[in-house]
């Protein structure tokens, strides 16, 4: 089935759903509509959005006008809605705002796409980002529970290492699961920091033979 | 060049940034402009520093047969290292899980740039201004730790030398190696100087850095997209005269480079 379908198969005619920080409703005549979660008793009063550019740009910034890079932070901006009667045209829009989160969702419940544990996701770096390798799991764990966890609101479905695999993540009813299959750039800069402090904690430039 | 690959995906690659929200959007106004001219059956990008990222593109794929394009400057690191690991291919053509993946060189070789670069620099000069008065500089990143990032901007300078325009001189200059851009008053002589940063965005380098180097800004400015002006020319120090434009790959002509490497990738590499 294409990701199109999928789509309408998930959101019948006449259903809602949840996705992250979106509510999405589809009417009984077919059409697709999302708009943000506090703004679902609102509706009249949102400004209509219909074009992926425009939603692209809705999500770069949050209310305060503050960069967003990391498109499932806690802090998609609401006051508008966006509505369209093609489930392909709907899917961009829905990708405009969280990028290939669907599309993993679909992967990963059909078992075609697999998480990568963060171990593996480390030993891969190179340059600047090596060292994040060396993180301790009780630091990686921090990671989670600092960064990840209040910084974005997709579920960890990656395991520390391969040897320690997690649970399957499941669906909720009536949402759609925003879910991380592998550490993302923000994860790894932070695994590379703890790390780093970690080790210069360690090594004091004493210990290391250093001389004033 | 327009090809016709409706049963092709085709997907542009950049580098993002987790601090500037300019850098990802020349990617994004060429792919835009690619997919409005119908030549793929679908067009995507990904990005090392943003979403979606490299790692997380291929579920939305639906494609059997796709074209990478890197919207990067020149071929090093990251085209050769960075990315193919991170997208699990190897070659200029990888068959994995039922795809056939073609990695195309990235948009800086192109031979297009240096008649982008040579426009870029007449455009932005003043229509009184003599070319036998004016240095060009080509300015990139530079970095000693890899000889080939600066290949990509001297090759375009000894392209634009025999080009045969007429400019005083044709000097290419960086950010983090010599000959450096922050001394353009001494390297160069002429009234006129006029800088193109051979960069892909107008972000982090290019926009907020460079001037500095420059002497244009007295410090890093906000992004490009958050000022309400974008920068005037020309500078004044002197009797010297200043242009600096915006970087190379905000060309919409871009988007006609992506597609020649896709054209290009079939008449070289393919086997």
């Amino acid at each position: 089935m294409t990701l199109a379908g999928e789509l309408e198969s998930h959101l019948p005619a006449g259903t809602s759903l949840v996705f992250g920080q979106l509510y999405l409703t589809r009417s009984d005549d077919g059409t697709f509509e999302a708009c943000h979660l506090d703004d679902m008793g609102k509706k009249d009063t949102l400004s209509p959005i219909d074009s992926v550019i425009d939603l692209r740009e809705l999500a770069k910034f949050d209310a305060g006008g503050e960069y967003r890079p990391l498109k499932t932070a806690p802090s998609l901006k609401g006051g508008w809605i966006t509505r369209s009667s093609e489930s392909p045209e709907f899917l961009k829009r829905l990708d405009a705002i969280y990028p290939a989160v669907f599309a993993t969702w679909v992967a990963y419940a059909n078992e075609e796409h697999h998480p990568t544990s963060l171990r593996r996701t480390l030993d891969r770096q190179t340059g600047m980002y090596r060292f994040a390798g060396t993180i301790s799991d009780q630091l990686a764990n921090r990671m989670m529970r600092e960064l990840c966890h209040p910084g974005c609101i997709r579920k960890i479905a990656w395991p520390i290492d391969d040897m320690h695999p997690v649970s399957r993540l499941k669906a909720q009813p009536r949402a759609i699961p925003v879910i991380c299959t592998e550490a993302c750039t923000f994860a790894i800069n932070a695994a590379r920091a703890l790390a780093k402090e970690a080790f210069e904690k360690a090594n004091p430039p004493a210990a290391t033979g250093a001389t004033e | 060049m327009l090809v016709a690959k409706p049963d092709c995906a085709l997907l542009i690659l950049g580098h993002g940034s987790t601090e500037n929200p300019d850098s990802s959007q020349p990617s994004w106004d060429h792919a835009d402009t690619i997919e409005k001219s119908g030549q793929f059956g679908s067009v995507h990008c990904a990005f090392w520093k943003e979403e979606p990222s490299f790692r997380q593109i291929w579920p939305m794929i639906e494609e059997r047969e796709i074209y990478i394009v890197p919207n990067f400057i020149s071929e090093g690191y990251f085209t050769r290292q960075v990315l193919p690991r991170e997208l699990e291919i190897d070659g200029h053509t990888t068959v994995r899980d039922g795809r056939t993946i073609h990695y195309c060189d990235p948009v800086g070789i192109h031979s297009a740039m240096t008649g982008l670069l040579i426009k870029r620099a007449k455009e932005i000069i003043d229509d009184s201004v003599k070319l036998e008065d004016t240095t060009l500089i080509i300015v990139g990143h530079g970095t000693n730790l890899n000889k080939k990032s600066t290949e990509a901007i001297t090759d375009q300078v000894e392209a634009i030398k025999a080009s045969g325009e007429p400019f005083a001189q044709v000097l290419d200059a960086y950010m983090e190696e010599p000959p450096f851009i922050a001394d353009w008053q001494t390297l160069t002589d002429s009234p006129n100087v006029v800088v193109v940063p051979f960069f892909i965005a107008d972000a982090l380098h290019s926009y907020q850095d460079i001037p500095v180097l420059l002497g244009i800004e007295t410090e890093p400015t906000a992004a490009a997209s958050q000022r309400d002006v974008f920068r005037q020319n020309p500078h004044r120090f002197g009797d010297r005269t200043l242009y600096y434009s915006s970087a190379i790959g905000t060309d919409p002509s871009l988007a006609d480079v992506i597609v020649d490497q896709v054209s290009y990738f079939d008449e070289h590499y393919r086997s």
